[in-house]
């Protein structure tokens, strides 16, 4: 029996090759126009220079894109999402086979006739099985076990997108499996997904098979193109843009974007921050694009966990909605996103408490799978909110007095070294203009008047000590780093900071520097210009403690546990794990146990810039609590930190849980000058 | 409306261990950070929103140095439209000699009113804004926490002693010097003041006005400034929170105060 591939027959006298060509063309221009359409606001978008690194940013797309690292984080979605990848990546080919063959130019067949063919067919019909089962897997779990990170998106879009994925695979095996039973080849691979389709169809009759076979063709057909075009409509369009924008992925840590990219002098811009989504830069706008809506971020939020009004994804979503509305698909607005908008974005779409909600800690773009940037994006619309004085009026003093006296005290300078004589830290030189030293101790605000911080900045002097290093500090001479400032938005002030500094730094000659407080050794190192020699206390112990200069001596008793908070700004945002650890297990008869959230998602102690002067209304919880909670679900009695902020935080928690008798929180280096 | 601030820029002292000068008549004052002094911020605020919503301009004037064209920057940025400095040169000044110099260079601009601050951090004295009106022949009025324009005249609210709010009608022009608090002067960011530097700020040499010798010689002449003993009286108080707090309102009442 003869059979004639669909696009061959007339139907009514008219030639199938006509409904091919005219379903291609018309899914063809519509899906130009749509991503058209989609294209314009990115044009529009701020610039940002995301073309350096070639090398590296392949090497990402395939780690990322390819392989999908980040999705098994979440396993069993991620198990569902890389099978539902990679059959995205085998059947596309087949997609395309079948079109072109329906076209009357199969391209492909040329290489399906080679000894690649059979191959190819096992392997499709191999994923045609394992992808419905992932999509009928991914069904259920939203149906049934509802994980509540989906909540707030688009469920509706998900199912449909589902449901037309199982429908690919339904047509096309369809297809297949009816062309079996009219015409079983003498010779072929191995082919599930045909052999099944053939054996749901077994015992029709030849004319019902017919009319299977045509039917799965044109179904298929229709369908692809009906999903090709529904992409860019929603998150699926990260089917699209995902891989984009993994390549153009940010590269450096920690750092904040500058006011813009491509003005240098920020005298030169009337405006400074985001107000308006074109505002944004390019590839900002491409994150919109690329979210997929999984929560994943949220997820893992601290300010979305104590019910703060900040949920990272759903930032996403209503940013992306906007944008869609401002350059609508269709619409007489020409592509110019930012121009009479009837809501202002920032204020009213973003509200002021979800901007400042955020305590910049980095645990969302840690978790995204497609890189999705937060912190750059919530600093500029914050920047924006300084600029027009929208700022919490809490800030106004705080950040009056950095500018005038470089702390956020308003402590005089005069006074910035008095925190040596005040706890006793034995001898510390101080630095005068020409002078040179190995190690430059950068003790910043905190460290130099706050108590707490105080009593950091002396344990890492009697370090110091003990294993006999250069040391020197600043004194007067210093001024706040200005990682908070840089974080709150003000821009500006931030600048003034880092001239004042440099201009410190360059008249003193020293090997390193080494700091007390991960925000300031973050910003020495990523935010200010060139490559300063900078390192955190952590960092600079362990290799002495490697090379056996510090050790310490007198062993714990072993009755308390301890457990390791990795702070925001020295673990995800520079990597630093093994430093503090490395430390920590020097010290003889330490019990140390990890908590669920550790190392990159370690849960942020409440942070160390806005949350010091501001509270947001609506939390339910402190994060320190949350966090000091976690410490005890972990089985330990002690919370060691590295960082000033986390200490203050947890302290209060503590204080103000009454859990004076159960919980301690224990400063590193405290705790190994105490040995 | 037409509305003129009159701001001074003060030694921030909070923290500071303040020291006696040489001469023993002031503060060493070279090591200190200054600011707008806190009152007049609040006042540049109230003329700014006064403008926003009746229209109208707002001049800020400062006697001092160039250094103190700082705070008339910051009054730019806030929104005022121009700014005016006087340059007293080396003269010593006490408030009568600000005022004076002030009703001079205010005599003939235009104005619906005069905006200062009910005091500055430095001196206390609370003498030029008050001065200043009677030198205009102005209506005036003290410690005003709020400034509501109608028509040709003013209501407004002024705080009297132990806490009461008297509200009254003012004829204008006039002259109200500003209470901390009337409203919360907004932020303005580094780039903010930058920016105004693009404004209108000029320069009057005190020496230029015409001023007679009379009008420029201080009324007021410090003997000595001393910081004041060391007094005990410090008293710690232990126990849990609620006894703590007992205490303290026990504290309080003993010393006069109902709650
Ligand atoms: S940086 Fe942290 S607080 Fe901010 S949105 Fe991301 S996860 Fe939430
Ligand atoms: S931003 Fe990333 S992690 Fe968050 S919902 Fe979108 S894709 Fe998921």
């Amino acid at each position: 029996m003869l059979m004639l591939h669909p696009a061959y027959q007339t139907y009514m006298g008219v030639p199938g090759l006509v409904f091919a060509w005219a379903i291609f063309l018309a899914g063809l221009s519509l899906f130009s126009f749509l991503i058209y359409r989609r294209w314009l606001p990115i044009r529009s978008g701020a610039a940002d220079p995301r073309f350096d690194s070639w090398w590296k940013r392949l090497c990402g797309l395939f780690t990322y894109g390819i392989l999908q690292k980040r999705q098994p984080r979440y396993l069993w979605a991620g198990v569902i999402h890389i099978m539902i990848f990679w059959g995205f990546l085998i059947l596309g080919l087949r997609s395309i086979d079948l079109v072109t063959q329906g076209l009357g130019i199969p391209i492909l067949r040329p290489l399906m006739e080679t000894r690649f063919g059979p191959l190819y067919s096992t392997l499709r019909d191999l994923f045609e099985l394992i992808v419905l089962g992932a999509c009928v897997w991914a069904i259920l779990r939203r149906a049934l076990i509802r994980p509540e990170r989906y909540r707030g998106s688009h469920q509706f879009e998900a199912y449909l997108v589902l449901g037309l994925i199982s429908f690919l695979m339904l047509t096309d095996m369809l297809y297949e499996g009816s062309a079996f039973l009219i015409d079983r080849p003498e010779q072929m691979p191995w082919l599930p997904a045909s052999e099944l389709g053939a054996l749901v169809l077994q015992g029709s009759d030849h004319g019902f098979l017919t009319v299977a076979h045509t039917a799965g063709y044109w179904l298929h057909i229709v369908a692809f193109f009906f999903f090709l075009n529904f992409l860019p409509l929603g998150k699926h369009f990260h089917i699209i843009t995902a891989l984009p924008n993994l390549f153009f992925r940010r590269l450096s840590r920690g750092s904040i974007k500058p006011a813009r990219w491509d003005v240098k002098d920020m005298d030169d811009l009337d405006r400074i921050g985001v107000e308006n989504i074109g505002d944004f830069t390019w590839k900002h706008i491409l994150d919109f694009y690329t979210c997929t809506e999984c929560g994943r971020c949220s997820d893992n939020c601290p300010a979305n966990a104590i019910g703060r009004p900040l949920s990272p994804k759903t930032l996403t979503i209503k940013l992306r909605d906007h944008c869609f509305e401002t350059v609508p698909l269709l619409g007489l607005k020409q592509g110019e996103p930012g121009e009479d908008e009837p809501e202002s974005m920032v204020g009213e779409i973003i509200s002021g408490d979800e901007i400042w909600s955020c305590t910049t800690c980095g645990a969302c773009e840690e978790e995204c799978p497609v890189f999705i940037e937060y912190i750059d994006k919530i600093v500029d619309m914050r920047r924006h909110l300084i600029e027009t004085s929208q700022n919490p009026k809490t800030f106004n003093q705080v950040l009056m007095h950095v500018e005038k006296t470089g702390n956020p005290f308003g402590k005089p300078p005069s006074k910035r070294a008095d925190w040596i004589e005040e706890t006793g830290a034995g001898p510390v030189r101080i630095l005068k203009k020409g002078d040179r030293t190995d190690v430059l101790f950068f003790v910043d605000g905190y460290g130099s008047y706050d108590p707490a911080a105080q009593s950091m900045a002396r344990s890492i002097v009697a370090g110091f000590h003990a294993a006999g290093v250069d040391f020197a500090i600043l004194g007067p001479l210093e001024r706040d780093s200005g990682h908070q400032v840089r974080r709150m938005g003000e821009e500006g002030l931030f600048q003034l900071l880092i001239e004042e500094n440099m201009e410190t730094l360059s008249q003193i000659s020293f090997q390193r520097i080494v700091t007390c407080d991960p925000h300031a050794f973050n910003t020495l190192k990523n935010d200010y210009p060139g490559t300063l020699p900078v390192m955190h206390y952590t960092e600079f112990f362990a290799e002495l403690v490697e090379n056996h200069s510090l050790r310490p001596q007198g062993p714990l008793d072993g009755e308390d546990v301890y457990t390791y908070h990795d702070p925001c700004y020295l673990g995800r945002h520079n990597g630093i794990y093994r430093a503090p650890r490395k430390i920590l297990r020097s010290i003889p008869g330490l019990k140390l146990v990890e908590m669920e959230r550790s190392q990159d998602r370690s849960f942020c102690c409440g942070g160390g810039d806005v949350m010091l002067w501001h509270e947001i209304e609506q939390e339910e919880m402190r994060m320190a609590e949350v966090r000091i909670q976690m410490a005890r679900e972990a089985g330990a009695n002690n919370i060691i930190t590295a960082c000033p902020f986390c200490f203050i935080h947890f302290e209060d928690a503590i204080k103000t849980g009454g859990l004076e008798d159960e919980m301690r929180v224990v400063d590193l280096m405290g705790l190994v000058v105490s040995t | 409306m037409n509305i003129i601030v009159c701001i001074k820029r003060v030694p921030l002292t909070q923290e500071v261990d303040l020291e006696v000068d040489e001469r023993g008549t002031d503060i060493r004052k070279d090591a200190l950070a200054y600011v707008i002094n806190d009152w007049d911020n609040y006042a540049i605020e109230e003329a700014v929103r006064l403008q926003e919503e009746f229209g109208g301009t707002v001049t800020a004037v400062c006697v001092g140095h160039e250094d103190d064209e700082e705070v008339l920057r910051r009054a730019l940025a806030m929104g005022a439209d121009r700014a005016i400095r006087v340059e007293p040169g080396n003269r010593e000044l006490d408030g009568f000699v600000v005022s004076r110099i002030l009703a001079k260079t205010l005599r003939d601009l235009e104005y619906d009113l005069i905006l200062t601050g009910v005091q500055s951090d430095d001196h206390n004295a609370g003498m030029v804004g008050i001065m200043l009106a009677e030198e205009l022949g102005l209506c005036h009025a003290a410690v005003v926490t709020g400034v509501e324009p109608r028509g040709d005249e003013a209501l407004i609210r002024v705080e009297l002693e132990g806490g009461v709010d008297e509200v009254s009608r003012i004829r204008l022009p006039a002259l109200l010097t500003i209470q901390t608090g009337i409203n919360e002067p907004r932020y303005v960011s580094i780039m903010g003041i930058r920016k105004a530097r693009k404004k209108e700020l000029s320069v009057i040499n005190v020496e230029d006005m015409g001023l007679s010798e009379e009008d420029l010689t201080p009324q007021t002449v410090v003997e000595e400034v001393s910081l004041p003993p060391e007094t005990e009286g410090a008293e710690m108080i232990e126990g849990d929170p609620s006894a703590v707090a007992g205490r303290i309102i026990q504290i309080i009442r003993e010393r006069g105060v109902n709650i």
